[in-house]
């Protein structure tokens, strides 16, 4: 795959080091991790906005900063920069602001680029109104336009949906992917949100204080998550830890909690931990299978990974509930309260009158089981 | 109004208006040094610019003769070449005021210049703009209120000028008494009409002021 965006980065600062190197084909690159872990630093070397102390970045084969030889200043790296909050000038009209960078183009050519800009954003009839006068949707739209209108090589956007309430996220995010999938501009993106990032990212790229941990196209970072801290700066559920009883090529069997699971071994990696030695894995909570009552006794023979247990707590989500189960066995519980997040469709509740019947038996197919290497 | 009074009111407007214009050219530049930018000796030239406003007026203008006055560190060159010395005229007067104006200005325009979204200079940057235009069509504009308060703010100061002046300036009726020090000579020759009219025009002149200051204070934020 050829790549369009590779970065590198080795930045001090007090109390703080980024050192970074990651690439990015076509389409949205995230950036995910916690708060201060260094997306919004990365952004700013990208943008020019702060020089690395080492490093190399280039865009689409054109070197924007090579340590020591290479530093394009920040207006003549034609990168759009989508700042946290927007950033625009409240002085200016939504026009004005959208030609703010156009500023080099002949009178006519900016006038008309400018109102090209705000139809395909449907901006055309706010376009004498200031920024204080937009709703949130409107503003991002805006700050988009304005950093779309240079043509940028490169788009970076800085948490473009955290100063919109929850409901207006939500559609806003689809939108946003709609304009970057249709203007097929190399963009950057940053956020903390997971899910954000899976919407609106082709490669999602994990930092964790000032490192990157996991670099990965979206699909398998959701299913394969390269170790314990990235599934936990994820925010996987029943991230939990075992022992290995044994490891084979396509086999690993774990102890946990006075059971004995059995996962499949994924052969792309080959991992094979000695017997004995501590191991984490994660249960995705709709994977766990909730074994039905009225249809005879479970048959351990078809039901891979059989377990026994009891509802504890329990929230609603809406269309799902989700159950904290404590298992049948001595010792402290892997979590707290409880051993494994349950999730489970609103209607299999109702139907399995799960508020009355608070003890049930659990299947995981060993499928379901996903070992995070160490 | 005699014409004593109607000359100092002239003289105290003439240099209260040129203190301005001074302070407007060398105060903002310097409130957007001191604001955005790090250099060496920037604490040295903070406390400078305002030790003018907790100093007594007097103790100022002693500085002042020491340096500008005939015998001082600039003003014995500038003798010794042109035969001409700054103090006891009307531009000494202008000179005191403006440095007695100078940290009002400063403090106010200093604080409306970093209350600017930094991020707002970095997307003009980001958008080709070079700093010197972003400060032109970014960071001033968006400053503006707070920076006409101060430059407001100043101009009382320059008008209401007592101790800087007369130490530099002295108090000659007609060439360097402007209201301040007239109203101090008409107190102590017992003309009370003058003192009562003096009185009223410079109360009047604050009241405007600080009303004028505070609308602008208020639309800055």
């Amino acid at each position: 795959m050829s790549e369009r965006l590779e970065v590198r980065i080795l930045k001090r600062l007090p109390g703080f080091t980024l050192e970074v190197a990651w690439a990015a084909g076509d389409g949205v690159a995230v950036l995910f991790g916690p708060s201060g872990a260094g997306k919004t630093l990365t952004l700013q070397c990208l943008a020019g906005l702060l020089r690395p102390d080492e490093g190399r970045i280039v865009v689409d084969g054109r070197v924007l900063f090579d340590a020591g030889r290479v530093d394009v200043p920040p207006q003549a790296r034609r990168v759009g920069y989508v700042f946290q909050g927007y950033a625009l000038f409240p002085h200016l009209t939504v026009a004005d602001n959208v030609g703010f960078g156009l500023r080099d183009l002949p009178a006519a050519r900016r006038v008309e680029k400018t109102a090209e800009v705000l139809e395909r954003l449907g901006l055309a009839e706010h376009a004498r109104r200031l920024p204080r006068e937009l709703s949130g949707g409107q503003r991002q739209r805006v700050a988009l336009g304005r950093a779309l209108a240079i043509d940028p090589a490169l788009l970076l956007l800085d948490e473009p949906l955290s100063a919109l309430d929850a409901p207006l996220r939500r559609a806003l995010r689809d939108e946003l992917r709609a304009i970057l999938s249709e203007w097929r501009t190399a963009a950057v993106l940053v956020t903390h949100d997971f899910t954000e990032a899976y919407r609106l990212g082709d490669r999602i790229v994990v930092y964790d204080a000032g490192r990157v941990v996991q670099s990965a196209p979206r699909s398998e970072l959701l299913w394969r998550p390269a170790s314990e801290p990235v599934a936990r700066i994820m925010g996987i559920r029943n991230v939990l830890r075992g022992t290995v009883v044994k490891a084979t090529p396509d086999r690993i069997q774990i102890r946990w909690r006075g059971q004995l699971l059995e996962a499949v071994n994924s052969p792309s990696r080959s991992y094979l931990p000695a017997a004995d030695s501590p191991i984490a894995f994660f249960i995705r909570p709709e994977y766990v299978r909730l074994i039905r009552k009225d249809r005879g006794a479970a048959d351990p023979s078809h039901h891979m990974n059989l377990m026994e247990g009891a509802v504890v707590g329990e929230e609603d989500f809406g269309t799902t509930w989700s159950l904290r189960i404590r298992l049948d066995a001595p010792g402290a519980a892997a979590q707290g309260d409880h051993d494994l997040e349950v999730e489970v469709p609103h209607l299999v509740y109702e139907i399995l009158e799960i508020d009355r019947d608070r003890r049930w038996q659990f299947s995981i197919h060993r499928g379901s089981i996903h070992v995070l290497p160490a | 109004m005699s014409p004593d009074t109607l000359d100092a009111l002239a003289l105290s407007l003439r240099v209260a208006v040129l203190a301005t214009v001074v302070n407007a050219l060398v105060g903002v530049p310097l409130a957007y040094l001191l604001a955005r930018r790090r250099f060496a000796g920037k604490a040295l030239l903070d406390l400078l610019v305002t030790l003018p406003l907790v100093l007594p007026p007097t103790v100022t203008g002693y500085y002042l003769i020491v340096l500008l006055g005939r015998r001082g560190w600039l003003g014995a060159p500038l003798y010794a070449a042109t035969g001409w010395t700054i103090a006891f005229t009307w531009y000494a007067a202008v000179v005191a005021a403006t440095v007695m104006a100078l940290p009002l200005l400063v403090r106010t325009a200093r604080a409306a210049i970093e209350s600017v979204d930094r991020d707002l200079e970095k997307a003009a940057y980001t958008l080709g703009r070079s700093e010197w235009r972003t400060t032109l069509e970014v960071t001033l504009p968006l400053a503006r209120n707070g920076i006409l308060a101060g430059l407001v703010l100043a101009f009382a100061r320059a008008l209401g000028e007592f101790g800087a002046t007369l130490m530099l300036a002295g108090n000659i009726p007609g060439k360097t008494a402007t209201v301040p020090l007239a109203i101090y000579t008409a107190v102590q020759t017992g003309e009370q009409s003058t003192v009562l009219v003096l009185v009223a025009i410079l109360t009047a002149l604050s009241c405007v002021v600080l009303v004028a200051a505070g609308r602008l204070g208020a639309r800055a934020t």
